[in-house]
């Protein structure tokens, strides 16, 4: 298991304490990207990206020119008016920048369509409103099958990219949101496996030091294990025809999310659909039996 | 050019009006969305088309009028807006802010223009209008809807020269719709048209402003002078009328707005946008095939057969149909007996 990526607020005595280390540097702002970046490449890391976690729509976000060549992950609560983004795509078309809006809002699954639309990469955030799975399941059939050319949204990109036909699938990396792959420091430098974990100040170390070989520290092992739960505990998502990409994300709140088994169904059907318009039949050239 | 209906609500009741039919029917009141605009942009990209017109009702109505706009030049497209003007000032302020600085041509705003003798406007009307003209009247083309005979044309190059609009006039005829009970000029006085037109010919020339004929007029109906003239300011008139294919907000197609209640389908029924010209052409030709053109005269004409003339408008071709006895082509036939029943 190769190393995670360390998610870490913008703090230059933070990323003095560890060295070497692939790191995505949180802000609320857009103002101390470059700040921010400069730090970390002081500090002996290097920048996986930056994530800016607003609290206004995106078009009110003023991302510039100078910020081309930076990773960015710009989470937003909305997308806001067309008119007032319209002026400045061009600017974000040429930056390395993918756009996540929370999906459990309506009027953002239209804003993430017309995101793909106009060429942004984009992600949908699963929140903890209620989803209208249903609206989520176009929006994926728009993602994965439209032909007209248009910019991925995630985490349907990353799923039907990464779809093993017999294995099981956590598109959690999507989000920053996995063990394996990103591991959220807090201002201390305390450890917490999620992001959503680290609000809830559920560490599982007081620093980075304390875990050594992630795969072996046991909250992680056990978190990448905690799958087998469902089936020890005959779970009714163990039985869902779309566990395999699910993986009981939604368990905790099933009833609420009544329409998340269809979802992920159709999820994987989209999946099929991907793989075998992907794979070109080979010619035959040479006769054999 | 993809004709998209962003609402079937208008903010007037014009008697020539051609969205009569459209906007009286069980469409009336909707809105085309966000998710079904980004479907025709995607069919229509796909297609290879580059130009899109936006209509109504009042396509300004949309509370996304600006949104809209933007997207689809953002995604590649020529726009035509075809407006009555009247806008409140709130929507003329965002047409200001958002639109009034983009590429001549990118934006082309259509606004139809009443002669204020004749066809008097309401009294709130005429500020507005002429707001909207001084805003934005560089990215706009005037045009007029010819549905009588005494018909002047005066009052629009006052029009276009006081608000520097675009030097060109879009002339366009009242047709009966199918259907429907509003005024519109009779074939046979499509020739007096034809020479009340010409006898601004001066007025033309003298404030540089090009004539440009609008869908049906038969190429028969003007003489050879006359067509010199339109030849020579630039009119590329077509004599046509060739399907153009118009998306309303349910997603339903037809031919034109005229024929709004003919041939619906739905435009997911349809992969592109040659499929759909095919469609339609397949539907115009079994027409044709039965009446030529809106005259006796048409059945035979060189011109028509050339393809110098479409043998004037298919709406009125229809209308000959209507009250005679039972005709080949059953869908045509299938639409009158709709029609009458649902009357």
């Amino acid at each position: 298991m190769r190393s995670p990526t360390i998610v870490c607020p913008n703090s230059g005595s933070l990323l003095q304490k560890f060295k070497g280390r692939p790191v995505a540097l949180r802000m609320n702002s857009c103002d101390h990207i470059a700040e921010g970046v400069e730090h970390l490449r002081k500090s002996g890391n290097t920048l996986f990206c930056v994530i800016v976690e607003s609290d206004r729509p995106l078009a009110e976000i003023r991302l510039e020119d100078h910020h081309r060549g930076i990773p960015l992950a710009v989470l937003a609560p909305a997308a806001g008016r067309f008119r007032d983004l319209a002026a400045h795509l061009h600017r974000l078309r040429e930056l390395n920048l993918r756009l996540y809006l929370p999906c459990d809002h309506p009027d953002n699954l239209t804003s993430l369509r017309i995101l793909s639309s106009v060429g942004l990469h984009c992600c949908a955030v699963f929140g903890k409103g209620r989803i209208d799975w249903e609206s989520l399941a176009d929006l994926a059939t728009y993602a994965v099958l439209e032909r007209s050319p248009h910019a991925p949204i995630e985490p349907f990109a990353f799923i039907v990219s990464n779809y093993p036909a017999s294995k099981r699938l956590d598109w959690g990396r999507a989000i920053f949101d996995d063990p394996r792959h990103f591991l959220h420091l807090d201002e201390d430098g305390r450890v917490a496996l999620s992001q959503a974990e680290l609000g809830e100040k559920r560490f599982i170390a007081q620093s980075l030091g304390e875990i050594g070989a992630p795969d072996e520290f046991p909250p992680i092992r056990e978190r990448l294990r905690s799958w087998r739960h469902y089936f020890s505990n005959n779970h009714p998502c163990a039985f869902c025809a779309g566990w395999k990409i699910c993986l009981g994300k939604f368990s905790p709140s099933l009833s609420e999310h009544a329409g998340c088994s269809e979802f992920f169904t159709e999820m994987i059907d989209l999946a099929r659909r991907h793989t075998a318009l992907k794979v070109a039949p080979q010619e035959q050239r040479i006769w054999r039996l | 050019m993809a004709n998209i209906l962003l609402t079937s609500s208008g903010s007037r009741s014009c008697p020539d009006s051609f969205a009569r039919n459209e906007s009286s029917g069980p469409n009336r009141g909707q809105w085309l969305s966000w998710e079904n605009l980004i479907y025709i942009a995607d069919f229509l990209r796909t297609s290879g088309q580059r130009k899109v017109s936006l209509l109504g009702g009042e396509p300004t109505l949309h509370p996304q009028c600006v949104d809209f706009i933007l997207y689809l030049i953002d995604r590649g497209f020529n726009v035509t807006v075809f407006t009555n003007g009247v806008l409140s000032p709130s929507r003329l302020e965002e047409f200001r802010r958002h639109l009034a600085g983009l590429p001549l041509e990118k934006l082309d705003l259509v606004c139809n223009l009443k002669d204020p003798v004749q066809t008097p406007a309401a009294p709130q009307e005429m500020p507005r209008l002429h707001n909207f003209l001084a805003v934005m009247g560089p990215w706009t083309q005037a045009a007029f809807n010819i549905y009588r005979l005494d018909f002047t044309l005066d009052f629009l190059f006052d029009h276009i020269n006081r608000f520097s609009m675009k030097r060109r006039l879009r002339l366009g005829i009242a047709h009966p719709v199918p259907g429907s009970q509003g005024s519109f000029i009779s074939s046979q006085d499509l020739r007096p048209v034809a020479a009340r037109l010409y006898s601004f010919r001066n007025l033309f020339e003298t404030y540089r402003i090009s004539p440009r004929l609008d869908c049906g007029f038969p190429l028969c109906k003007f003489s050879d002078q006359e067509l010199g003239w339109l030849s020579r300011s630039g009119s590329h008139s077509p004599f046509g009328c060739g399907p153009g294919l118009h998306i309303s907000p349910d997603m339903s197609i037809s031919h034109c707005l005229p024929l709004s209640h003919y041939k619906r389908n739905s435009l997911f029924e349809f992969d592109s946008f040659e499929e759909i010209n095919n469609h339609f052409s397949q539907w115009l030709d079994e027409i044709r095939e039965e009446i030529p053109g809106i005259y006796e005269e048409c059945d035979g004409c060189r011109f028509r057969e050339g393809g110098g003339c479409a043998g004037g408008g298919l709406c009125r071709i229809i209308r000959r149909f209507q009250g005679e006895a039972s005709i080949k082509p059953a869908g045509i036939e299938d639409e009158i007996s709709n029609y009458r029943m649902s009357k």
